[in-house]
């Protein structure tokens, strides 16, 4: 079905890696959810079904060769706002916004796959701009191409997927060749300008998530609840942690809030302990590694910057979600890649991992 | 591939490692360093320490009745930490009937103490159980627990010898801590009798229970059980039978007396004590009250002030007792040599005193007699003479020597009265005053001061101190305490003396007694009879001194009806008639057998 080379170029070890972190999270996600559900696998059930499904996903995204993506940017930018604008219309409510559109079989949320698209048009966008980032201006095109998906999300209000596109644009812009003071300015200028804006636009839960991560101790029973019990649970882990399916654990008490979603790395550190959390860590630097490695290896500006894209997202996310579960990140609502229950983020992230090793297998020049 | 890029990827890949340090080095200061902080967090989230209280002990009468006991109930309970909304209070406070205000407070005043559960209603009715059963779901934090309930099996039987338990005050267990005994504000304490004397006794250890709970207070999993030790039994000297027929004689005679018309009558007082012991066989303070539905009922016997139904009126109340205390004044003369079984004292209805100052009468004309017959019939002229021999030095001195003025020495009970004596240490005291004291007028004396006065008249002069606890034993049977005996004072008399007495208080139970209807009875009764005069008011308060049996003395009692009319007929002798009859008859203790 494959090239020999392609197969040869094909990146095993990140595959492996992805493998090893799904493998870790079924095992936490039945560990969190079988005591309150009695037993019952419903939601390691429903993660390996969407896995092999996000296994199926990568297959077929590594099968076309990346760069036909390259003429189709605009059609996919265009199929993201679309995306995002049906979910105003066609949206359920939870938690407060409007995020996922059902479709019977699942509930699909596009502002994750949303990620996914503007990756890569704006992997064309810079690609297009390469070494043209001299003036402190040349970035504002850029912008403004992030920030209509990107506002359209922070209006569901998606405030965590809205600060990811901000990281991915960063990142890209910062490896396609943009000035690290220019883009240092902007961050610090928006954050002066931004912050106070923000604050009118922000909803009461969200601006009740910024009080309580300011000062924990104000309300322990609301806001800070969670991140509290949170801190709790991964530092009673200790070194070893209380092991998996143990009795009595923060989680199995329900102290731990959404134990298999957005704090299932609490979980993790309570179970298997710092140990377990180092392990884990470890596994999505040696991930990270390997997405940067096929960033530096990719034959051509676009495919590095999909890499680039790919890895400013994942870092992201990683870094804010387990940071929030740690008490060093106001709590917003971000899942652990590959390690959260929910499909539509598993998907995503696959199909980006796909997407990554694809630039990877393709990373030679055309010999004949 | 251009130096640039490889220069960006490798800033990308240090921040990769920095992010991954910081959070390393996080986890590390969480799990390693602050490991026991947070793990002792943990565990306070989860464990929940649960008092499990301890049953009271119960109490029994001496012939091994059980007269307080515990039965099952229900209390409804708060965990603070669930109950944050005004609805679930709301509601509570609406189904128990309750102030919204006061369960607010309740949990703002407990919320420190533990995590106990905070009891809101204690014996609650299974109606309301099953209303907050219903709605559980919607009630999170309300919690039903089953609690003993104190139940005192015969009602109103000994109600004051009993007493009761109520909730604790605050200042109740302020006053427990300042000894070092831990009480929680949901306690129930022993409020009055010897519920409450003998508390420490009775109550019990509390145990614990520490369960895990998960973060909806709810129970998953008992971690540790301490069990609690039950109360120690206490075992009365009080006999069950007595104590009743006694109770029922004085209510028949008073609602007897308030049925023809005595619109004063309702008061009244028995006390029958052991003569070679002290110790209590029946007290009985008319009226009394079921301790079961005192907290119903309390405002309203509080309010009764004119018959105190709370108050114990043998130990609380003082009186004079009129011509029961003849023997007094009887005996100093004998022993003082002023007189002997012979001596007689002219009685013409009427006697001067103090060189004429002082005019006496007597109810009757008695010619002239000696004590035997004075003490039977008796004579008021007789015993002033006595007392004005004796003088008011020695009548105040031989009155002491048999514990009037002072506490018999009843430590099972709190607040027994000293009274006092008509004598000089009164500030109004007047010469004159010597002729009413020598006829038992104007002294303040409670009836268990009476009854120990029989006693010791019927012992040959032992002051016992009076007791109402006879052993305690612990939940495993062991005696743990066991009452003897205890001597307070012994007079030296002459054995003669006493029974020149005796014979005196016999003979007032036969023909030519005032009481000769007693004669009748199973046993021979030695006693005396009395009225009261009380100033100013058409009334007289019925009194009865004695002992029995005559000739080896079991009981020695005193009766007091208040406000029986004033006319001829004692109220107190139908009483003490009809305890001594039932008590003795045969087919009453056959029954018992």
């Amino acid at each position: 079905m494959f090239d020999r080379r392609l197969v040869r170029s094909f990146d095993f070890p990140l595959l492996l890696s992805v493998f090893a972190i799904v493998l870790l999270s079924l095992l936490i996600i039945s560990s969190a959810t079988m005591d309150s559900l009695a037993g019952d696998p419903f939601f390691v059930k429903r993660q390996v079904i969407w896995f092999l499904i996000s296994f199926a996903a990568l297959l077929v995204v590594i099968n076309i060769d990346y760069t036909q993506f390259y003429r189709v940017t605009h059609y996919l930018y265009g199929l993201n706002l679309l995306l995002l604008l049906a979910v105003f219309f066609l949206g359920r409510e939870g938690g407060g916004a409007q995020r996922w559109i059902d479709l019977g079989f699942f509930n699909l949320q596009p502002s994750e796959f949303a990620k996914l698209f503007i990756i890569i048009s704006l992997a064309r966008h810079l690609a297009a701009r390469e070494g043209n980032f001299a003036s402190i201006f040349s970035v504002i095109p850029t912008f403004l191409h992030v920030s209509l998906p990107m506002g359209m999300i922070f209006l569901q209000p998606n405030l965590g997927t809205a600060l990811v596109f901000i990281a991915i644009m960063f990142g890209m812009l910062f490896m396609a060749g943009a000035k690290a003071r220019h883009l240092l300015l902007y961050v610090v200028g928006s954050l002066v300008v931004g912050l106070p804006l923000l604050w009118q636009v922000l909803k009461d839960y969200q601006r009740m998530r910024l009080i309580s991560f300011i000062n924990p101790e104000r309300d322990a029973l609301s806001g800070a609840f969670q991140q509290i019990q949170s801190v709790i649970a991964v530092g009673s882990g200790g070194v070893w942690g209380k092991g998996l399916f143990a009795e009595g654990t923060q989680s199995s008490l329900s102290f731990t809030p959404e134990p298999h979603t957005d704090f299932i790395f609490s979980v993790l550190a309570e179970q298997i302990g710092f140990a377990g959390s180092v392990v884990l860590i470890l596994l999505y630097v040696f991930l990270l590694s390997r997405v940067i490695r096929i960033a530096a290896q990719a034959k051509d500006t676009f495919g590095t910057l999909i890499c680039s894209g790919v890895a400013s997202m994942l870092l992201f996310q990683v870094f804010i979600n387990i940071g929030i579960t740690i008490g060093v990140m106001p709590v917003t609502g971000l899942p652990l890649p590959f390690m959260s229950y929910g499909g539509s983020a598993l998907l995503m992230n696959m199909m980006s991992i796909g997407l990554v090793l694809n630039v990877g297998m393709r990373r030679h020049r055309l010999m004949f | 591939m251009n130096r640039s890029l490889q220069r960006r990827l490798r800033v990308f890949s240090g921040l990769v490692v920095l992010l991954a340090l910081l959070l390393t080095a996080r986890l590390a200061w969480l799990q390693i360093y602050n490991f026991e902080y947070y793990r002792a967090s943990a565990e306070d989230n989860r464990q929940r320490q649960l008092p499990i209280a301890a049953p009271r002990g119960e109490i029994f009468a001496a012939d091994g009745e059980l007269l307080a006991a515990n039965r099952p109930g229900f209390a409804v309970s708060l965990l603070d930490f669930d109950v944050r909304d005004g609805e679930t209070i709301s509601y509570l406070a609406e189904l128990l009937a309750m102030d919204e205000e006061y369960i607010r407070e309740r949990v703002r005043g407990e919320r420190f103490r533990s995590f106990a559960p905070i009891q809101i209603a204690g014996n609650v009715s299974p109606e309301v159980v099953a209303k907050l059963e219903e709605r559980r779901l919607d009630l999170p934090g309300v919690i039903i627990e089953t609690q003993l309930v104190r139940e005192y099996v015969h009602g109103s039987l000994a109600a004051h010898v009993l007493g009761y338990v109520g909730p604790i005050s605050r200042r109740q267990i302020e006053e427990m801590q300042a000894q070092g005994i831990f009480y929680r504000g949901t306690d129930a304490i022993g409020q009055a009798g010897v519920e409450f004397v003998w508390e420490q006794t009775l109550r019990g250890q509390e145990g614990t229970l520490l369960v895990e709970k998960n973060r909806f207070g709810r129970r998953t999993r008992v971690l540790a059980k301490e069990d609690p030790v039950p109360g120690n039994s206490i075992y009365l000297t009080l006999d069950a039978r007595l104590q009743e027929i006694a109770e029922q004689a004085l209510r028949e005679v008073i609602e007897n007396l308030v049925e023809s018309g005595n619109t004063q009558a309702g008061r009244g007082s028995v006390v029958i004590i052991d003569p070679r012991s002290g110790a209590i066989r029946a007290m009985v303070s008319y009226p009394a009250y079921d301790p079961n539905t005192l907290a119903q009922n309390f405002k309203e016997l509080a309010a009764d002030r004119r018959n105190q139904p709370l108050r114990n009126k043998t130990i609380q109340d003082f009186h004079p007792v009129g011509s029961t205390f003849k023997m007094l004044p009887g005996i100093a003369a004998l022993e003082e040599g002023l007189i002997n079984e012979q001596s007689r004292v002219t009685c013409r209805g009427v006697a001067t005193f103090f060189n004429g100052r002082q005019t006496s009468r007597c109810l009757k004309v008695h010619g002239a007699l000696s004590i035997i017959p004075a003490i039977a019939q008796s004579c008021n002229i007789f015993f002033y003479e006595m007392g004005y021999r004796l003088g008011i030095d020695r009548l105040t001195s031989y009155a002491e020597s048999f514990g009037f003025g002072s506490p018999t020495g009843l430590n099972d009970l709190s607040g027994e009265a000293a009274g006092s004596l008509n004598g000089r240490a009164r500030l109004d005291f007047m010469p004159g005053n010597l002729m009413g004291a020598s006829i038992g007028q104007g002294h303040e004396i409670t009836a268990l001061q009476m009854a120990n006065f029989a006693a010791m008249l019927a012992n040959g002069g032992t002051h016992f101190r009076p007791y109402l606890v006879q052993t305690a034993k612990n939940h495993l049977g062991e005696l743990i305490f066991n009452a003897k005996p205890e001597v307070i004072r012994q007079l030296e008399y002459s054995e003669k003396n006493w029974d020149i007495i005796r014979q005196g208080m016999k003979n007032v139970t036969d023909f030519g007694g005032t009481a000769p209807s007693m004669r009748q009875l199973p046993v021979k009764v030695a006693g005396k009879t009395g009225t009261v005069e009380v100033s100013s008011l058409r009334y007289s308060h019925s009194t009865f001194v004695g002992y029995a049996p005559a000739e080896a003395p079991e009981l020695a009692f005193y009766v007091i009806v208040e406000n029986s009319l004033h006319r001829p007929g004692s109220s107190a002798v139908p009483v003490i008639s009809q305890i001594i009859r039932e008590y003795y008859s045969p087919a009453s203790a056959a029954e018992q057998q």
